[in-house]
């Protein structure tokens, strides 16, 4: 079916009330939607008369669903926010517009005058954005595996340095990821480094990233074996090979 | 601060008293700056909902049990218009409200009001499952219950406010523009499906939907 113009503009009204069931007008709509602001301000508008419609349906909820609810509540992690610079798109090409409008197109002249040397270059830094982005996406595949893992367990303890680290780990995925909040930051020349320790042997399982408002960055550890135990310690900057101080905090990962 | 809640919800307006008495002290129910979960509960009560979504957002539960309060009959009431089982209504309006909890860092006042973006997600689940097979044949073999009676709802004046001036507004529109917009909305169909249903043309039922809900938006004096 051909959508002229005229018929996007009034699918505002089935679109509230979500009785748009093709995906592919759907996503037409949507697409519109962003570049349509008279469309996006009735959209908003017509959205707050169907919350009055959905009010005047309230009606007393089971008594049984308020307790579900808040225990369900009490052991679900919550989404991060979103931070609007992040990249939108993990892929090259998601990045194509930005870097026209931004610095490439200087790039590109100057590519032009120096000729081919110069188009080496910029393939090597895209190829270089390329890896950091793939890098990133994959982290981010990698911590949200570990998320949804059905066996997705938490463990929180207060460090002997202050503050508490947090792991949640799954034994399926052999992962952890291991967060803290509240730790004395630490001069420029030190780091805290997070060790996988059983009776065998000790990994280094990564340097915890510089804290931000008191938290630190999720990191990711690997190869997850059973009867390991997470430790924290404070290590001289890029980290050591083994443990070299006392560890602030030990925490068992069995069950 | 659970049985609070319990007593406020059989005994409407118990609550007030409470938080009138803090305010009268010098406390500023209003003050977000606090720890989450400082707060007692009749404080947080009182916060409005982009507040309280802005608390949850950093997991403070008082302010999710306020968010519930307010809205769990709402939602509820929404899907299970839509779906008519209650089981399984129960099951979606839970996994709604948990969503809440889960993404209250994504809500973004800007778009709409709390409440809004609250029934946006309680709806689209709820159309969710009912175009999904296995449930339309559940809800085929079901039967509507009895509505719950509303005078147990804790905000049981404010529903009844709206639920007037909601009947009223329908009132005004033509009989297909509502027909067209509740049984899109309460009934959960797409619009071609209720094309067929009233045996009109998609583009015909596609503007009456509009008008409707623009009529509408007029009536209720919604300002976007």
């Amino acid at each position: 079916m051909k959508l002229r113009r005229h018929d996007l503009h009034t699918l505002s009204g089935a679109y509230v009330l979500d009785a748009v069931d093709s995906a592919a007008e759907y996503d037409r709509y949507e697409h519109h939607l962003g570049r349509c602001q008279s469309c996006a301000g009735e959209v908003r508008e017509l959205r707050e008369v169907t919350t009055d419609l959905a009010m005047a349906a309230t009606v007393q909820p089971p008594p049984a669903l308020r307790p579900q609810v808040l225990a369900a509540v009490r052991r679900t992690r919550q989404l991060p926010p979103v931070i609007e610079d992040e990249p939108r798109r993990g892929r090259l090409w998601g990045w194509w517009p930005g870097l026209w409008s931004g610095w490439l197109p200087r790039l590109a002249v100057g590519c032009a005058a120096a000729g081919a040397a110069a188009v080496v270059v910029l393939a090597v830094i895209l190829v270089g954005v390329q890896h950091r982005l793939d890098d990133a996406q994959s982290q981010n595949h990698a911590i949200a595996a570990v998320l949804a893992a059905p066996d997705a367990r938490v463990v929180t303890r207060p460090t002997s340095a202050g503050g508490r680290a947090t792991v949640v780990l799954s034994r399926a995925e052999r992962e952890l990821i291991v967060t803290t909040e509240g730790l004395p930051p630490l001069p420029r020349d030190k780091v805290y480094e997070a060790w996988l320790i059983n009776p065998r042997q000790t990994r280094p399982a990564g340097l915890l990233p510089t804290a931000t408002g008191g938290r630190t960055q999720p990191l990711l550890a690997t190869g997850l074996a059973r009867g390991d135990t997470l430790g924290l310690t404070v290590e001289p900057a890029g980290g050591s090979a083994q443990p070299t101080t006392r560890p602030i905090v030990l925490m068992p990962l069995s069950t | 601060m659970e049985m609070l809640a319990r007593c406020g919800k059989q005994n409407p307006g118990a609550g007030r008293p409470f938080g009138l008495r803090l305010r009268m002290v010098g406390m500023d129910p209003r003050d977000i700056h606090a720890a989450p979960g400082a707060q007692a509960a009749g404080q947080v009560a009182e916060l409005d909902l982009n507040r309280l979504l802005a608390l949850v957002a950093r997991g403070d539960e008082a302010a999710f049990e306020a968010v519930y309060d307010r809205l769990a009959g709402a939602a509820y009431g929404l899907i299970l218009k839509v779906l008519r089982d209650p089981a399984q209504s129960e099951e979606v309006a839970q996994e709604v409200l948990l969503e809440v909890w889960r993404t209250a860092s994504r809500f973004d006042p800007a778009k709409g009001s709390a409440a809004t973006w609250v029934m946006t997600i309680a709806h689209r689940r709820a159309v969710d499952r009912v175009r999904s097979v296995t449930a339309t044949v559940a809800r085929d073999q079901q039967a509507a219950p009895p509505p719950p009676a509303l005078d147990e709802v804790a905000d049981a004046v404010e529903a009844n406010l709206t639920r007037e001036r909601v009947r009223n507004c329908l009132g005004g529109l033509t009989e297909l523009q509502r027909e067209s917009i509740t049984l899109a909305y309460y009934g959960g169909y797409s619009y071609p499906q209720v094309a067929k249903l009233l045996g009109a043309a998609l583009s015909t039922i596609k503007t009456r939907i509009r008008d409707g809900l623009i009529r509408m938006r007029d009536c209720l004096g919604v300002s976007g």
